[in-house]
């Protein structure tokens, strides 16, 4: 792979499984090489299937993928090399300890031993595991789990992975400390990560650019910015000091946009053209000697993008989807 | 081939290790051969003085000739419930996900499966010199029967690794195990083949098993029988159950 070909690149995707809906429906996406990739959908969108294939753990029905510049179907072997995952189940070994599942892993990639050692250490005190290294993964939390899953797929200094989820299930901390570590990767290590998620947050504060899939088919696709800015312009709510004083706001306001009016006399008004606007808004209404008790500005979300292509809001949208879970 | 000797080399490790730390994985493959032994050969002494019977080193050794052969069988078979247990738990998952060469995940069972046997053959074969068995075969004879017992070991553990592959949970316990037992129990386990009657004398005859351990006894006697057809019968099945647990394995793959 050269530093312009895409880290993973996929064509007519297909998995369908028997008896049951394709669970991947001919997607196609270019990840580049440094890139964080979110793929959001609900759950039973496709997501982890498509992981699934990717790192060659389930053969595509039909169409081509290549990661890392290689053949997922010829050349799994190059492709798992290459590669790191830690999969929506963090399966460990409950009687092997910490140190012991990255010694192991190391020595399945071919590692030599004085390095296996080295490696083991460096990435407990990474993801910090130290003090729990020698003890049984079966008296690990939930938390201490995933953490060490994500040791396990850097243990060979792999230029592209694969997260499935990786923060379901994770409390707030864990969850902002693996986003960190995730965000550091990329950027310091120039490592590709390509990131299933079902959550909008996680994938609008760590993904360069966002593939929303929903049925098997990647339905939008583009940065965080532009998907919010297709589907349209941020808001700005208004709510006056005076509750009588929503009439008067209103009017003011008409000439910006579309007003939508709430309770207590407060305003919502479109920004047609963009958040530059809100300087503007301000100024008019201090030029009217409009009190104003706060002022909010609100940018479409992906929940909004994916309402607006799906018909569905996300949260809740799997419930009627039946993806295999492999 | 470098990848596919680190990658049996890890499978295997992690087998042995966990035989050694957890005594719920050690504790069966222990138990049962040292049951075996002390019924049979114990409980069951008196059917050496049936006329006919002249096995000289006696009917101790008759019986760990068996429970030798029987400890390797079920030493690979054990391993399969580990593969087995591996898929239902995910962590078979993370082998096919890490291994750059798949074929060493075999492998590696295969060579776990020789280590958790050795520890048995150790404890078992001290059992049965602690309770008087007679060996009257040589170095060379004692080496041939370690070789069945290998032989024997790999077969079986290629046989279950197969049946787990195919099937990813651990209900093929059943099924790893039933036609293992069944080999075994329709060689001649209590008594000479000559001294066999009926269909079951018929069974035992054709049993590819009863070869072997008429092997087993003729080197433990020092008067090698049959060792050179035994070696080539277990050859055969463990290049059988080797492209039976390839298949088992690309079965796997192809289910993800």
């Amino acid at each position: 792979m050269n530093s312009s070909s895409p880290a993973i690149e996929i064509e007519q995707l297909v998995r369908e499984f028997r008896k049951g809906p394709r669970a991947v429906d001919g997607i196609d996406l270019a990840v580049s090489p440094g890139e964080i990739y979110g793929f959001l959908g609900p759950n039973g969108a496709g997501k982890s299937t498509t992981v699934l294939m990717l790192t060659t753990l389930l053969p595509p029905t039909s169409g081509r993928a290549r990661v890392g510049g290689y053949d997922i179907l010829r050349q799994g072997s190059q492709v798992r090399a290459s590669i790191g995952a830690a999969l929506q189940e963090a399966a460990l070994d409950a009687i092997l300890t910490g140190r012991e599942h990255l010694m192991l892993q190391a020595t399945l990639q071919g590692m030599p031993k004085a390095d296996r050692t080295r490696r083991a250490q460096e990435l407990l005190e990474r993801v910090g595991l130290t003090e729990a290294a020698d003890r049984r993964v079966g008296g690990y939390s939930g938390g201490m789990k995933r953490r060490l899953d994500l040791a396990l797929a850097l243990v060979h200094g792999p230029r592209i992975l694969f997260l499935d989820e990786p923060t379901t299930g994770l409390d707030l901390q864990s969850r902002s400390a693996l986003w960190e570590e995730v965000a550091r990767l990329a950027k310091e290590e120039g490592m590709t990560v390509f990131l299933t998620t079902q959550y909008l947050e996680e994938a609008d504060a760590l993904a360069d650019r966002v593939g929303i899939i929903d049925h098997g088919k990647i339905v939008a696709e583009g940065t965080p910015t532009q998907l919010k800015e297709e589907i349209g312009s941020p808001t700005v709510e208004v709510v006056p000091a005076d509750a009588g004083a929503g009439d008067a706001l209103a009017q003011r306001l008409a000439s910006f946009g579309q007003l939508a009016r709430n309770g207590r006399g407060a305003v919502t008004v479109q920004l047609p053209g963009g958040e530059s606007q809100l300087a503007e808004v301000v100024r008019v209404l201090d030029q009217a000697h409009l009190k104003v008790a706060s002022l909010q500005l609100h940018q479409p979300s992906l929940d909004d993008v994916f309402l607006a292509k799906t018909g569905r809001k996300l949260e809740g949208a799997g419930e009627d989807q039946d993806e295999r879970q492999p | 081939m470098r990848r596919f000797v680190y990658v049996a080399k890890g499978v295997a490790w992690r087998s042995v290790h966990n035989t050694l730390v957890s005594p719920a994985i050690l504790l069966p493959s222990l138990i049962f051969p040292l049951f075996f032994l002390a019924a049979f050969a114990g409980g069951l002494s008196r059917i050496s003085d049936i006329p006919n019977f002249d096995y000289k080193p006696g009917y101790t050794a008759f019986q760990f000739a068996f429970v030798f052969l029987q400890s390797a069988a079920f030493g690979g078979v054990f391993t399969g419930f580990a593969v087995a247990r591996d898929f239902d738990s995910g962590f078979a998952r993370r082998l096919l996900l890490t291994a750059p060469r798949r074929s060493g995940i075999i492998a590696g069972y295969a060579l776990g499966a020789l280590g958790r046997w050795l520890i048995t053959a150790v404890v078992i074969t001290t059992a049965a010199l602690a309770a008087g068995m007679n060996v009257s075969g040589g170095g060379i004879e004692i080496v041939g029967l370690i070789g069945l017992g290998i032989m024997m070991n790999l077969g079986s553990a290629l046989w279950a690794c197969g049946v787990a592959m195919f099937l990813r949970t651990e209900q093929a316990g059943a099924l790893i195990q039933m036609p293992v037992f069944i080999v075994l129990f329709l060689a001649p386990v209590y008594v000479p083949l000559r001294l066999l009657t009926g269909w079951v004398h018929a069974v035992a005859r054709l049993n590819p098993a009863t070869a072997t351990l008429e092997a087993a006894r003729g080197l433990i006697a020092g008067s090698p029988t049959k060792v050179a057809l035994s070696f080539a019968l277990l050859a055969g099945g463990a290049v059988l159950t080797a492209l039976w647990a390839r298949r088992g394995l690309a079965s796997a793959e192809r289910a993800g």
